[in-house]
């Protein structure tokens, strides 16, 4: 029972708290989950290692196609740029969205429903340590790529481009909380779902080429996929110069990340009460392997 | 410890018969008991996309010429699916059996030898991309234009001895890999990765900076490659290695697969020998 006479439904009720100390233990909660990812930047040193080397060997090999099909050198960019944003999709992919199927089978999960804090503290705590560590992956990704491959910029907005960039990063961060939820209700496809965001969202994004180049599809990317909108966003302003136009002027891909940052934080929110009140109802979220 | 071959009664049957168990096993765990029309989209999304960014820078920059650089793109992008389901498949067996289902230790404890076990426990995931092969070769004749004239007893040979060349490459990995932590499962990435780029996958060698060349043609992969799409389009590759006859293509491909075939085994008998020594087979380093 809660001080008010009504029956507690979750950790969060049956703590009598304050509303000070609620913000504190979920501030407290968000800067926890960071943690990990944020000292992690250094801790791990293989990470380190194959978090920038991996995507700079993508990189790398859609670079020499280019070279050997002699395209016009603002592509190279593009590849760089396009890869540098790949290390937050596949922070995404698989920090955030399989996180919580990872937890379940590490036995996590149920520690998290039973502590007074929110969950979505959990998530966002995930999102900032993730956005932290992937930042630094995706900089030494565009430092080197653009030394080795002599990539040159024309950035003549550049609060623009920082702005474009955390809207971007508002969506696709708020689009891996939603998943978090949905792939642990889909259980054992978890890993095949991951896999499945990989390459064809590669694809659907122009994260390799330019989302032009894929017209006929491209007004439903741009509806849905917040990647490729802010990737196309991010080009634009990255080479203004380029005569390879985006699918849709930079602050018509502005409104839409905003919007769809609201959408994917509000879905979000709304998978996450339903997934608790599963797990309280059924029992099931919390055994590991299911 | 004894040494399993020691084991008395243990013949080519036993083998074989761990080798279909860990057939079974293998594909349960890689299909995951899934939906078998989701898992075929999973299985199909994934090489048809790969194929499909190839596609479309291709067709960005040439708008359409050159055709045959197209074909060397598909067959690339096809064929590659074969050495990153193999490197993946060998060691994500022994890292999963290890880490994750920490069984590993009771396959090693059986009289039969881990060696068949492991073949037939990462052949699903070899299985899948040979379905990613052929999927992708048809997407690249009906909708590309791809035009495929197989020479059958040129393509047949080249497969086989690639195949071995590639099992080899992924035998030493999941022997490597046992000596790692679990974040190992990087490792095939990277080294697939690494030799994509190298063995003329999707691009010419001679594009690449002129001190990587000795190192793309020592390796099996470039000439199984080039050998394979001299048997399946009739030609060969753009650049200098097009320019090598079949038959010597054929003969650096069978040398550097004879090299590398011993020296994986070596190597994954000696990572084995110390993985006993060292308790490496039930190591758990975090799950």
């Amino acid at each position: 029972m809660t001080r008010f006479g009504a029956v507690a439904t979750n950790a969060r009720d049956a703590a009598e708290w304050s509303t000070g100390r609620v913000v504190r233990t979920n501030l407290r909660a968000i800067f926890g989950r960071a943690y990990p990812r944020i000292i992690g930047l250094t801790r791990e040193p293989s990470w380190v290692f194959f978090e920038i080397v991996l995507p700079f060997l993508a990189v790398s090999a859609f670079v020499f196609v280019y070279r050997a099909l002699e395209a016009p050198e603002e592509y190279i960019g593009f590849v760089v740029l396009g890869g540098a944003v790949t290390a937050f999709w596949l922070n995404v992919v698989w920090m955030m969205a399989a996180q919580f199927y990872w937890e379940k089978d590490q036995g996590n999960l149920e520690l998290y429903f039973t502590a007074p804090m929110h969950l979505m503290s959990i998530l966002a705590g995930m999102a900032i340590g993730g956005l932290v560590l992937t930042s630094s992956r995706a900089l030494a990704v565009i430092g080197i790529g653009s030394l080795v491959y002599g990539v040159t910029y024309d950035v003549q907005e550049p609060f623009a481009l920082a702005g474009v960039f955390l809207l971007t990063m508002i969506p696709l961060y708020g689009m891996g909380m939603l998943f978090a939820s949905l792939f642990l209700l889909w259980g054992r496809e978890a890993y095949h779902l991951a896999e499945l965001l990989q390459e064809p969202i590669y694809f659907l994004g122009g994260v390799n080429f330019p989302l032009q180049a894929i017209s006929a599809v491209a007004g439903v990317v741009i509806a849905t996929l917040p990647l490729a909108v802010g990737l196309d966003a991010m080009r634009q302003l990255a080479f203004s110069s380029s005569p390879v136009e985006g699918v849709l002027p930079v602050q018509t891909e502005a409104i839409i990340l905003a919007a769809m940052g609201v959408l994917f934080l509000v879905g979000a929110r709304l998978a996450l009460r339903y997934l608790e009140e599963l797990a309280r109802r059924e029992g099931r979220l919390t055994l590991r392997w299911q | 410890m004894t040494d399993r071959a020691a084991v008395r009664g243990m013949t080519l049957a036993d083998s074989w018969r761990s080798f279909r168990t860990a057939i079974r096993l293998g594909w349960a765990i890689e299909a995951n008991w899934s939906d078998p029309l989701l898992f075929a989209i999973y299985t199909m999304a994934k090489p048809l996309a790969a194929a499909g960014i190839l596609v479309v820078m291709f067709h960005v920059i040439t708008q359409g010429q050159n055709p045959d650089f197209l074909q060397f793109l598909i067959v690339g992008s096809a064929l590659w699916n074969i050495v990153f389901g193999v490197m993946a498949g060998l060691v994500q067996s022994i890292l999963e059996d290890r880490e994750r289902y920490r069984m590993i230790k009771y396959v090693v404890v059986t009289p039969t030898s881990l060696f068949p076990f492991l073949l037939g426990r990462s052949l699903a995931r070899v299985i899948v991309a040979l379905v990613a092969v052929v999927l992708t070769l048809a997407v690249g004749v009906i909708f590309l234009g791809v035009e495929l004239r197989p020479d059958l007893l040129y393509l047949i040979p080249a497969t086989l001895v690639g195949v071995l060349a590639v099992i080899g490459l992924g035998i030493f990995m999941a022997g490597w890999c046992l000596q790692l932590r679990q974040e190992a499962w990087h490792y095939p990435e990277a080294i697939a990765g690494a030799l994509y780029l190298i063995s003329g996958a999707i691009f010419p060698i001679d594009v690449l900076p002129s001190w990587l060349h000795p190192i793309a043609y020592a390796f099996p992969t470039t000439w199984w490659l080039e050998a394979t799409r001299r048997g399946l389009l009739g030609h060969g590759s753009p650049g200098a290695i097009g320019t090598v006859s079949d038959g010597m293509v054929m003969l650096f491909l069978v040398i550097s697969t004879a090299v590398v075939i011993p020296l994986a085994l070596a190597a994954f008998a000696w990572f084995i020998k110390r993985a006993r020594q060292a308790g490496l087979l039930d190591m758990v380093t975090g799950s």
